[in-house]
């Protein structure tokens, strides 16, 4: 990945001139970035796909309620016991109630957010598949596809 | 003693029953989530395999607490399992929630609102 061959180069860079190492400030940043990095690399299922997830603000709030609560529960507990742990270099070091890293509750946003965009944008491709076999046009698949399937 | 892996294959079983006795979404006859979670899965072996990487790892495990198999890469089996059940738990909502606008956009009174 990118971030490491930076994290070095700046690295060395930063040893040559006797300064600071300007790689620690950014890897800090690390998880989030990841987490950016996934944001961004679904967005065209959502631009492009028709999947109508960021669109669906509402429908999306409810579904991740349920999900971030018991999810947060589990990584709480398993903190608590020792069980996984986060790398201090790697994260903010910001902290949540519970003494749960900010990374974390990111997390369970952003990846049940990839899985729904997925899922969205897999039942639309094979909307406009379905469309092709009856005889549409590829013009015309495509735009079934980008509208959101058959709606 | 493998407080991880034990939670991690009981959180899929639940989903699977909150699915089957609770939601009935029917998700799971479809092609789509089937094909949803293939791709799922394809992403998670890059983004788990760089989180937990044992060269410089994001997120540290206790070995005690799971198999300690750790495949493809350095990932733990148990991820797969979480992230099986967290991204299967999401969609289930999501779609229940979708069934229930579809019966409100089908409801005369609420439609015909300019």
């Amino acid at each position: 990945m990118r971030a490491g061959r930076s994290r070095r180069s700046s690295r060395v860079a930063a040893a040559a001139a006797g300064r600071p190492d300007p790689g620690e400030r950014v890897d800090q940043y690390q998880y989030l970035l990841v987490l950016a990095g996934c944001l961004l690399i679904t967005l065209p299922l959502e631009l492009v796909l028709g999947a109508r997830v960021w669109r669906r603000p509402r429908r999306l709030l409810l579904t991740l309620l349920p999900v971030v609560v018991v999810y947060s529960v589990w990584d709480v507990l398993a903190i608590e016991s020792g069980m996984w742990d986060y790398s201090e270099r790697f994260t903010t070091g910001i902290l949540l109630p519970f003494a749960m890293p900010l990374e974390e509750l990111a997390f369970f946003v952003v990846i049940p957010i990839c899985g729904l965009l997925t899922l969205e944008a897999v039942g639309n491709v094979l909307a406009g598949l379905r469309a092709l076999r009856a005889g549409a046009g590829l013009r015309e698949a495509a735009l079934v596809v980008h509208r959101g399937g058959a709606r | 003693m493998l407080l991880y892996t034990v939670p991690a294959v009981l959180s899929v079983l639940v989903v699977v029953l909150v699915e089957l006795l609770w939601l009935r979404t029917g998700v799971f006859r479809t092609a789509r989530y089937w094909l949803a979670m293939l791709i799922v899965l394809g992403f998670q072996v890059p983004v788990d395999g760089w989180l937990t990487k044992l060269s410089d790892p994001i997120v540290l495990y206790e070995e005690a607490e799971m198999t300690g198999v750790r495949f493809p890469w350095d990932i733990p089996v148990e991820d797969f399992a979480f992230g099986f059940g967290m991204v299967t738990l999401t969609m289930l909502v999501w779609l229940r929630l979708g069934e229930r606008e579809d019966r409100r956009a089908r409801t005369p009174s609420l439609q015909e609102t300019p």
